[in-house]
């Protein structure tokens, strides 16, 4: 495993191409890559994962152990099909190389480069020891992923990795710098640095035993708070700490009943405990209210429905304990007593029942809003401060229908009123009658604002004529019509 | 900050033309601000502890919220899941500060209580008509931990009740012009010192978007539309 620097050593990279090269490190495409890493921790237990769809191994060891080198490639590769994931693997000097080389298609050739043997050659080359140069050479300068490179290197009359690997590295560092240092030693095959694998994590969960069963809530608790407390001290023992952590509660009859918090290594054995409660009271709390019986929630009766026999917490997501990670959740500093309330409200109805909003771009009310679960940060899906011609004036409305509701709109002779291609009316709207409600005389109206998005894609592509329609009782609508169809979107409450 | 700069709210406020000098939304520590366009209408500022009732969910509810909101309070809105969240912002309520529980389910007075622990104010649709009981425990509750209820719709015994009397929305004609704002005629009674019921015109909202004390109301006046250019807030 130890190699000295400047001679890389053998790496396996694993890529998933299902996943998109800019996921986040935390959310659920890396949660969904779990089970990833789990089938390639089966072939060597130090994995490293480079991002969300790709990880590496140390290929040294594994590969004598499975038979060479395309033995190893080719069972991964098979054991992660086996999941359903389409995957590829490549082999060569350092983790630099070794990413590129697991991304070659099936087809491509690539001077220096041994393919494995085989009929069916898998996407995914393998590089012969020694030949990683020969490999990256051809490469253009814009895999080095660094921006002012992509477009410096280029100008310079340096194109390709061979190109820049010829100048020599003094003059490299002179000129660029330190990352331009970096950068030479990657085009030379040779790893800025080594590979850094993430330990199994399997050793580090806790549990306790309860032998006569617990049948009240408060000794689980009172234990769960020590059992932290342990965790907390294997973690901090290798220098770790976990982004969440699954609490585990096996009731006499069998049943498991398990629970992700999020803990980015900010929850005391205090703030774990107090979880471990609420995990407890909710689900006592569902089966109240599955059994029809009243009570729900009151923390005096603390009996559990049928005894606990073993609480159990797994660190979920291990990283290397970089002290307090501030600002997780967004710019606001969010105090405690926020943040319990939020987790409280979120035992009880759900993570996705608690949401941030985030003011995001778009033409339509109800795109102009990003909700993010409370915990979770998620950029918006469309970007604000840019102009939306056609968007909704202002002032905007209070209500906004996420799902929006027929109506139905007439004309002075009782006609439902029709808008044309050319966005003509066909009559002044006069009666409005929203969601089967009462007939409403319309006092004043504007329109048709003729809406055209995304005309270029048949399936999210649509045609909207908006209105703003005031009614008798002089509340105000947002109204349109598609496909001959009223709609009520917005209410101006 | 000089510890004698900040205007406390609740004493020595003149209730009728409320121009104070000092800033646009007073702090206190018994009261949470509102908007200056609405302290006649709540003179000192919303009570902590207190449960104010609105009637109907309107943009009121939100202009009540939106002075604790640019105060620095948390919020939390819970039973609107068609709330128009850029109506909320243009009101003054922070994105940032904000927690939305769009279907409290039929728990809604533990997830209100659960709320009330650790926002200032929070915004409630009760989705089901409140017993007594529910209402006495989400008042104490309130009242313990020094937060604001602020409810769309009815609550008997409400500290402090607000209602939209009339209404009228101007810049839209037939077929041409689009909604530019809407005067509100906000009528507020209640319990204690502030029975005594006051009515008041608002723009609500005003040309510019923001929540606004109007010069006059529907038929004071037949110059409607111009008499926001040089109104003032005082």
């Amino acid at each position: 495993m130890s190699s000295a620097r400047g001679a890389p050593q053998r790496v396996l990279a694993v890529w998933c191409p299902d996943w998109p090269p800019d996921a986040p490190d935390a959310g659920p495409e890396a949660r969904a890559f779990e089970q990833v890493i789990t089938v390639v921790a089966e072939f060597c237990p130090r994995v490293e994962v480079v991002r969300p769809g790709m990880c590496a191994i140390g290929a040294r060891g594994p590969a004598r152990y499975f038979g060479g080198e395309e033995a190893l490639a080719r069972k991964i590769t098979d054991a992660v099909t086996a999941l359903g994931i389409d995957c590829q693997a490549g082999i060569a000097d350092g983790l630099f190389a070794a990413r590129l080389a697991a991304r070659v298609p099936a087809s491509a050739g690539s001077p220096g480069v041994m393919a494995p043997p085989g009929v069916m050659a898998p996407p995914g080359v393998i590089v012969a020891p020694g030949r990683t140069p020969a490999f990256l050479a051809p490469y253009p300068v814009s895999v080095l992923d660094i921006p002012e490179f992509a477009g410096l290197l280029p100008r310079l009359g340096i194109w390709t990795l061979g190109d820049f690997a010829r100048l020599p590295a003094a003059e490299a560092a002179n000129r660029f710098g330190a990352p331009g240092e970096r950068a030479h030693r990657l085009s030379r095959g040779l790893d800025p640095r080594p590979l850094t694998p993430r330990p199994p994590p399997a050793d580090l969960s806790v549990q306790i035993e309860f032998d006569p069963p617990a049948e009240q809530s408060e000794p689980v608790v009172f234990a769960a708070k020590a059992l932290a407390g342990r965790m907390h001290a294997g973690l901090a023992a290798r220098g770790l700490a976990c982004v969440r952590v699954q609490v585990q509660a096996t009731y006499e009859d069998g049943q498991d009943l398990t629970r992700l918090w999020r803990h980015d290594g900010l929850l005391s054995a205090l703030a774990v405990a107090e979880r471990v409660r609420w995990q407890l009271d909710s689900w006592r709390a569902g089966q109240d209210a599955r059994d029809g019986g009243p009570g729900a929630g009151d923390p005096a009766e603390a009996s559990l429905v049928g005894g606990i026999t073993r609480l159990r917490m797994i660190p979920d997501q291990l990283v290397r304990d970089e002290g307090r990670q501030l600002g997780l959740w967004g710019d606001a500093v969010i105090s405690d007593r926020v943040a319990r309330a939020a987790t409280r409200v979120q035992t009880m109805l759900g993570h996705e029942a608690v949401m941030r909003p985030m003011l995001a771009g778009g033409r339509d009310p109800a795109e102009q809003v990003t909700l993010a679960p409370f915990g979770d940060s998620r950029p918006p899906l469309l970007p604000a401060g840019r102009p939306w011609p056609g968007r909704i004036p202002a002032p905007a409305p209070a209500t906004v229908y996420p799902v929006p509701r027929p109506a139905r709109v007439t004309d002075d002779s009782g006609t439902a009123v029709t808008v044309t291609g050319r966005a003509v009316v066909s009559a002044p709207p006069v009666r409005l009658s929203a969601d089967g409600g009462p007939w409403l005389a319309i006092t004043a109206w504007a329109g048709p604002w003729p809406v055209n998005e995304r005309w270029w894609a048949a399936a999210s592509g649509r045609r909207r004529a908006r209105f703003q329609l005031v009614t008798e009782d002089e509340n105000a609508w947002l109204a349109a019509v598609q496909d001959g169809q009223w709609l009520i979107e917005a209410s101006y409450d | 900050m000089r510890p004698g700069g900040c205007v406390i709210a609740g004493f020595g406020l003149p209730s009728g033309d409320g121009a104070l000098p000092g800033p646009d939304v007073l702090s206190g520590s018994d009261v949470l601000p509102v908007l200056p366009a609405l302290r006649e209408l709540l003179p000192g500022g919303l009570q902590r502890g207190s449960v104010v009732a609105t009637g109907n969910w309107s943009l009121l509810c939100l202009a009540l919220a939106a002075g604790a909101s640019i105060a620095g309070s948390w919020c939390a809105i819970t039973g609107l899941p068609d709330l128009g969240m850029m109506a909320a912002a243009d009101a003054g309520l922070d994105p940032g500060r904000l927690l939305l529980i769009a279907d409290p389910g039929d728990g809604w007075p533990q997830v209100a209580a659960s709320l009330l622990d650790g926002c200032e104010l929070v915004l409630l649709r009760p989705p089901t008509r409140p017993s007594a009981q529910v209402r006495r425990r989400l008042e104490a509750v309130a009242r313990r931990h020094g937060g604001v209820l602020v409810v769309a719709g009815d609550w008997d015994g409400a500290h402090c009740r607000l209602a939209v009397a009339r209404q009228e929305w101007t810049g839209i004609e037939a077929g041409h012009g689009r909604l530019r704002a809407r005067l509100v005629q906000v009528i507020a009674d209640g319990r204690g010192a502030a029975a005594r019921s006051r009515a008041r015109w608002l723009w609500l909202p005003g040309p510019d978007g923001a929540v606004a004390v109007a010069a006059a109301g529907i038929g004071e006046t037949d110059e409607a539309i111009p008499s926001w250019r040089g109104m003032s807030t005082g």
